[in-house]
């Protein structure tokens, strides 16, 4: 019993739902798709995914969007083109005075080659930034959080499809036999907002939706054994479960308690990689130096050195989320303390994953579910940024993009794409495209139709491709 | 124009000339695009079925302009943008064909004769039966022979009783059920335990439990927020609505617009919760509008994919692709549900929830609204207050001293740690509470609201539908947008299907009455074919919420016409489909693929020469284990409860929302009644593929992964069931033997038996001789077999 064979039964048994035209053609198709499981449509240049994921919004005009003429025109009204037709979240209060411009007041340097501009909030990342491309033209469709972080994660704006890291192991499976293909992990003061349905298989397999691993404790829900029963015994109940469910296999031919002997197998496997996962016991005082992690203390910081960890077991998808980035009425200390608490971890990542050899076959990816206004929102006299789905910033590193490389042009204000405008499909086709996978044919049959992850749309960025 | 007539004319003239010649094969491919491409239903305003619909052709331009281009041709080579037929290319020699007529002038000696009718939008009608035969057998058994097989040897007693147990009610018989049917020799000893297990209460539970997967049900509001929701009331109406066999048609239309009849009783009112079981959005700065207009389409996807099969979802930017269904037509349909008085603007915010029915007594509602007004005037007199004192809070803060903050609990002191700008509003709450207490005043209100807040009676609520007195007009949403208004339109039904019949205009009473009609070639199907895929695992239609042109055809179409027919000839009434269901020898039949022959020919076993082994769902997992421990509370109905769940699952939302683990008879309850969060649901639900409640759900996947391994394996919950279940065992002479059988309704083999027994042998010297530790080590391999959560 491979892992393959596994895949192919869970795919066998969804594909009732996914029957075309005729039930037995499309049948046959779909096992023809699950023997070419595992196998990419094309030959990828990346083979895991770090999805750095900025809950909330960041400010990208705090950052790496310094716009000189926001700094001139502070406090003036945004001409009136610039708003017309738009819609904003908090429209009928925030904006019931006409929005006017807001000059940052980050101190802005250029950095390495690539003369990159980034600011004081994001010394680290900044330092490193000829290792990143950068997209300065993202836009997306929704602007409010939990629908935005929905299309940003499932392509669509209402719940209920799948996310993209199930996308990925369901068109790819995954290389780790002890780990799950797909984790989830957090940080910040709270869950993101859409919860577990962020990272749902919708009506893929459940079996490739996110599994939410844990820096500390249980790394998985339920992982250890129940009070009072020792490794031993769990051994012994493992080993009975597995020849008893073998005899019935002989009496029923049914393939499916092969595939749960398998499961059983993982499972037990998982039992030990689980706990060896997060033991940061192994790594050097230099490496946690280079994150900032304080050992036995849930962070950003260890959940980067979990996500090195994890690529290096062969987890195809990793999502990191860091909540706390909804800076509405204040862009001084709590932004302040957020960059902090992400900003080094995150150059850390880049450079652990460049000196374990993994940062070519690893796709990195920061960013938000949108950006920030350049125009302020006042609140009870504190003034922040309201959310901005026109363009905003985000960056990406290594499997197969062009380093140091700044993509889209907005306009002064930094409110709409001038070139190259994007769009979260395109960054999806993308990230698709580098696992060599074709995004208009990763698709999948539900009620009536071939879903995909970029619905309709979305097109390759090629120009930041190496 | 002289010039060009005269070319008009001189091409008719040819026309006319070839058209008993010639035309015959290009019509009969054009035939197969009238489903869309008809005077009738004209998608894309393109009729085919006419020369001068081809000439005039759709929005595009002429299908056709003579002598010059042909847009058809383009089409159908798929040669530029638009690309048809959808279903896939023609053949190079249907293309042939077409390319010549054009080039001969379109010849048409007639009108194209439309495409033959979709099956499943004709009538279904009854095939006979030869009397004696049980209809399902006969249709069964007259394709399995035409492949030259026959159906297997029944199931044993056990397993038999065990299967129809799970199906009907979803719980495995107990010791003695079992006991009793076995003692029955008689003939109608099956039949008797089908009429018992339909005449209980848990029938009611599990079918209304398929049904609420499709009612997208669940206990929140989803989204950001998700904040709690209650409407259990419309659970236990389901519930009730089945254990009492209310038809089909009447459990469809009090759904539907249980609102909208002549003196509604509180059922009806409680029933079109159905409706209102859509996820509400109200997370700061969204467009209330929007959301509620997510809600209605969600209840036109939700109608077609629940009762018609169909996909009327895709109809909402664009005309559907494969079904004869426009986008107006999915406005028509939309505008049924679109006058529904719940939150459409910031205003609503504070009652996002509308429509609500409170179920208290007129004397307890007045009660509830004065105190709840009494309660608003203190509040307000309480915030008044409050900038009173708070510019004191710093002071007072400042002047603490670590002996102080050490006397407060450790959630102050870490609040107190942080600076004012970093605590989150939950910990500024508790510092300014903390600090506000010190006041005597301040400590006097309290007391005064939570005396007054005492005196509330508790109502219980549900979310149900209520119109508005006026109604909204509904209008096309070009593209799907709602911002982008085309034609206004007014409530509808698809012009594919038989006409809605409506007198005056058209409500949601006359949907309810058009789906159930017996005009209507769908619902039945539908709904019978659901019902079978239950017992089988699969539908006669295996893509059981499309019965159209992209669906599977049915495996066996005059079994499923006459189940359906039977259906409504029976008053609608579903206990009658399944007992014709599970007498049937079909359902019998034992399940192991052991017939070489049958594998080979048809492997899926579409032909059901067996039955199916399938595995139970997440709820009925936990309901099984429930009832071998003897723990099971058989409590039917109530608010939703609160079974252990592992730590962690809760705060994974945007709100860490308390779960405060029932005590009592609460814990043992069905997997049912879990309180289901949707942002953070309980893992038996998702590791489980349970419905996530964001759309209907009308299937469940039946994954098998290593993370439900480890639930099954360490799970607080499981381990307690495997407690109980080892003591219980005890109290046997033979605790193995009697253990299995408590798990699964049979005798281990004698190979079982050996290596079950060395097990135990094992678990007893390791947990130091204890043969409690050792059966409950017993127990817990049981509840972690395969066959234990498989419905054989």
């Amino acid at each position: 019993m491979t892992d393959q064979d596994l895949t192919r039964r869970h795919l066998f048994e969804r594909c009732g739902v996914g029957v075309g035209k005729t039930a037995l053609a499309a049948m046959l198709a779909n096992e023809m798709a699950a023997s070419e499981q595992s196998k990419p449509h094309f030959a990828p240049k990346a083979k895991s995914v770090i999805y750095l994921f900025m809950a909330g919004g960041p400010s990208q005009f705090e950052m790496w969007t310094p716009k000189p003429q926001l700094q001139k025109l502070h406090g003036q009204f945004i001409p009136d083109s610039f708003l017309e037709g738009k819609r904003f979240a908090f429209m009928d209060t925030s904006f019931k005075d006409k929005p006017k411009l807001l000059a940052t007041k980050r101190e802005f340097k250029q950095h390495g080659q690539s003369g990159t501009w980034g600011s004081s909030l994001v010394p680290h990342t900044a330092a490193i930034a000829d290792d990143l491309t950068f997209l300065h033209t993202v836009s997306t469709e929704n602007f409010n959080h939990a629908p935005a972080k929905c299309f940003a994660n499932t392509g669509f704006t209402r719940f209920g499809r799948p996310s993209m890291g199930s996308w990925v192991t369901y068109g790819l499976g995954s290389e780790s036999k002890d780990l799950p293909g797909f984790v989830v992990l957090q940080s910040g003061p709270r869950g993101p907002r859409g919860g577990a349905l962020l990272w749902g298989s919708g009506f893929l397999p459940t079996t490739e939706q996110g599994v939410l691993f844990r820096g500390s404790g249980d790394p998985i829900l339920n992982l250890s054994t129940p009070k009072g029963v020792t490794p031993r015994m769990q051994n012994q109940v493992i080993d009975a479960i597995r020849d008893v469910d073998a005899m019935r296999h002989e009496t029923t031919a049914d393939p499916e308690i092969n595939t749960r002997i398998a499961a059983y197998e993982m499972a037990y496997r998982m039992q030990t990689s689980g706990p060896e996962l997060i033991d940061f016991t192994k790594e050097s005082k230099e490496t946690l130096a280079l994150y900032g992690v304080e050992p036995g203390k849930p962070s950003f910081a260890a959940n980067c050195l979990l996500a090195r960890r994890l690529v290096e077991r062969g987890v195809r998808y990793i999502q990191l989320w860091h909540t706390d980035w909804d800076h509405h009425d204040d862009l001084t200390k709590p932004l302040e303390d957020v960059c902090r608490q992400v900003d080094q971890p995150c150059a850390a990542l880049i450079k652990d994953l460049k000196s374990h050899g993994l940062l070519d076959t690893t796709l990195v990816i920061w960013g938000g579910e949108f950006g920030r206004t350049p125009m302020g929102e006042s609140r009870d006299g504190k003034v922040g940024r309201n959310h901005h789905i026109d363009a905003y910033t985000m960056w990406m590193a290594g499997g197969g993009t062009k380093p140091g490389m700044h993509f889209g042009q907005t306009d002064d204000f930094g409110f709409n794409a001038v070139e190259d405008p994007i769009s979260m499909h395109d960054v999806q086709a993308t990230v698709l495209n580098q696992l060599g996978l074709d995004h208009t044919k990763l698709t999948y049959q539900f009620q009536g139709r071939n879903f995909r992850l970029t619905d309709v749309a979305g097109k390759v960025i090629t120009k930041i491709l190496a | 124009m002289r010039r060009f007539l005269t070319c008009f004319f001189a091409f008719t003239f040819a026309v006319q000339a070839q058209a008993q010649q010639d035309g015959t094969e290009a019509r009969a491919i054009l035939a197969t695009c009238l489903g869309c491409h008809s005077s009738k239903t004209a998608m894309s305003g393109l009729a085919l079925d006419t020369r001068e619909g081809i000439l005039k052709g759709g929005k595009h331009g002429p299908a056709v302009k003579p002598g010059e281009s042909s847009l058809l041709l383009d089409v159908v080579r798929h040669s530029g943008a638009i690309k048809m037929p959808p279903g896939g290319k023609l053949k190079d020699a249907q293309i042939a064909v077409l390319e010549k007529w054009v080039a001969d002038g379109l010849p048409m000696a007639a009108k194209v004769a439309a495409a033959p009718v979709h099956w499943s939008f004709k009538p279904p009608q009854k095939a006979p039966v030869p009397a004696g035969t049980h209809p399902v057998d006969h249709f069964i058994r007259a394709k399995l022979a035409e492949a030259g097989l026959t159906m297997s040897k029944p199931a044993d007693r056990r397993t038999l009783l065990r299967r129809v147990s799970f199906d009907l009610t979803g719980l495995p018989p107990t010791t003695a059920e079992l006991t009793a049917f076995l003692a029955d020799t008689q003939p109608g000893a099956y039949e008797r335990q089908v009429d018992r297990l339909l005449a209980s209460p848990h029938y009611g539970e599990r079918w209304g439990r398929h049904w609420l997967d499709q009612a997208r049900y669940a206990d929140s509001n989803g989204y950001s927020i998700d904040a709690p929701r209650e409407i259990w009331k419309y659970r236990d109406w389901v519930i009730n609505a089945f254990n009492a066999d209310m038809p089909f048609d009447k459990f469809t239309m009090d759904q539907f617009a249980g609102d909208l009849l002549p003196q509604a009783t509180t059922d009806q009112l409680i029933a079109t919760g159905f409706h209102r079981n859509t996820p509400i959005n109200f997370e700061g700065g969204i467009d209330f509008e929007q959301y509620r207009v997510d809600h209605v389409v969600d209840r036109v996807a939700t109608t077609g994919s629940v009762f018609l099969g169909l996909t009327l979802g895709c109809a909402r930017c664009h005309d559907h692709k494969f079904d004869p269904l426009p986008q107006k037509e999915f406005y028509q349909f939309f505008s049924f549900f679109n006058n529904v008085d719940e939150a459409a603007a910031e205003k609503d915010r504070d009652n996002v929830q509308k429509p609500v029915l409170e179920l208290g007594t007129p004397a307890e509602i007045r009660k509830k609204d004065v105190i709840q007004a009494q309660l608003k005037a203190l509040q307000g007199e309480l915030n008044v207050y409050r900038k009173e004192i708070e510019p004191k809070q710093e002071a007072w803060e400042a002047a603490l001293k670590e002996g102080d903050i050490k006397k407060f609990r450790t959630s102050v002191q870490a609040a107190l740690g942080l600076h004012v700008g970093r605590r989150n509003d939950e910990q500024a709450a508790l510092v300014f509470e903390t600090f506000a207490n010190t006041d005597e005043a301040w400590r006097d209100r309290r007391a005064t609201m939570r005396a007054v807040e005492k005196l509330q009676p508790k109502i219980i609520t549900s979310l149900v539908m209520r119109d508005l007195p006026q109604p909204r007009q509904a209008y096309i949403h070009q593209g799907g947008d709602f911002l982008r208004k085309g034609e206004n339109v007014s409530p509808g039904t698809p012009s594919v299907m038989p006409p809605l019949g409506n007198e005056g205009p058209a409500t949601r009473v006359d949907l309810a009455r058009w789906i159930t009609s017996k005009q209507n070639p769908l619902t039945a199907r539908v709904t019978v074919n659901r019902m079978w895929m239950r017992y089988f695992g699969k539908g006669i239609v295996e893509t059981e919420d499309d019965f159209g042109r992209q669906g599977s055809l049915p495996t066996h179409p005059e079994l499923l016409d006459w189940m359906a027919v039977e259906f409504m000839e029976r008053g609608w009434s579903q206990k009658t489909v399944h007992r014709l269901m599970v007498t049937s020898a079909t359902y019998q039949q034992a399940s192991p693929a052991d017939n070489a022959l049958a594998t080979e020919k048809d492997p899926r076993n579409l032909l059901l020469s067996r039955q199916n082994r399938i595995r139970l769902e997440g709820e009925i997992i936990r309901d099984a284990g429930l009832v071998a421990s003897g723990l099971f509370a058989a409590k039917v109905g109530g608010p939703s409860v609160y079974p252990p769940i592992p730590s962690g699952v809760m705060n994974s939302g945007q709100n860490a929302r308390e779960w405060v683990t029932s005590t009592g008879e609460d814990r043992y309850r069905r997997g049912m009644y879990t309180f289901l969060w949707r942002a953070t649901p309980h893992p038996t639900m998702s590791l489980f593929d349970g419905p996530d409640a964001s759309a209907a759900c009308t299937r469940r996947n039946r994954s098998n992964s290593p993370l439900q391994a480890l639930t099954l394996l360490n799970d607080e919950s499981v381990k307690e069931f495997a407690d109980a279940l080892a003591a219980r065992a005890l109290k046997s002479q033979d605790p193995l033997g009697q253990a299995f059988e408590m798990a699964m309704a049979r005798q281990p083999s004698a190979g079982e038996r050996e290596r079950l027994r060395r097990f135990v042998a094992l678990q007893k010297d390791e947990a130091g001789g204890s043969e409690l530790a050792a059966y409950a080590g017993l127990a817990r391999v049981l509840l972690n077999l395969d066959e234990f959560m498989t419905r054989e």
